[in-house]
């Protein structure tokens, strides 16, 4: 799976979370940009991507992770072991 | 009370529980909640809408999924974070409802547990389904 299609994939699931229907999400955005990435949200945003991609984090992989490319950096090892 | 932690909970885990739905829950739920709605509380009136009898509030009977999460799955353990709710058919007094949970999903990293869940009526018919997000705290 491209970089681009992970990013379009991952944007639909920040939109159903986020209830924001217009939001754009690019490699730099990270939860001080959009204001209802609250730590609940959060769990809500992990669980989804898990599910959606079929995919297991742990915890010191996602404390590290800095914004939204990071995220897809971390997804793009993941997928390539399943 | 069940207690399980996060280390017993497996997807496919299930609880059942059961309860009886009689007119003093209706109006306990009525004096707490102040929803005086006649489709609740005015029997002719819930017939002209085409209802068998006054219609025991959603709301009340989705508390016993607050229920089925914090005493019996996973019980002492549960935080709730989110729950989702569609009703299906509606509930009268006397029907006597059967809760259920299954483990769907778990979040590992951040002990968080997906519960996909319905209810059931006396004629074996669903009144209503819900996926709840319960955090674990066991620690």
């Amino acid at each position: 799976m491209t970089r681009d299609l992970l990013l379009k994939g991952i944007q639909n699931i920040f939109r159903d979370i986020f209830d924001e229907d217009n939001l754009v999400i690019e490699d730099s955005t990270n939860s001080g940009e959009i204001e209802d990435w609250d730590s609940l949200n959060h769990i809500n945003l992990i669980s989804a991507i898990e599910k959606e991609y079929k995919i297991k984090f742990n915890l010191g992989e996602l404390i590290a992770l800095k914004n939204v490319g990071a995220m897809i950096d971390l997804m793009i090892e993941k997928l390539k072991n399943t | 009370m069940k207690s399980y932690k996060f280390a017993d909970i497996k997807v496919g885990l299930e609880e059942t529980f059961f309860i009886k739905i009689n007119s003093e829950k209706v109006e306990k739920f009525l004096e707490i909640s102040g929803d005086s709605n006649p489709l609740h509380t005015d029997s002719q009136y819930s017939k002209s809408k085409g209802f068998l009898n006054k219609v025991v509030y959603g709301m009340l009977t989705s508390s016993f999924y607050s229920t089925l999460v914090g005493v019996y799955l996973p019980g002492k353990y549960c935080f709730l974070q989110g729950i989702d709710i569609q009703f299906s058919k509606p509930v009268y007094i006397g029907d006597i409802l059967k809760i259920s949970g299954k483990v769907s999903y778990i979040n590992e990293a951040y002990k968080q547990v997906e519960i996909k869940a319905f209810m059931m009526n006396q004629d074996n018919i669903k009144i209503s389904k819900a996926t709840i997000k319960v955090g674990i705290i066991d620690e």
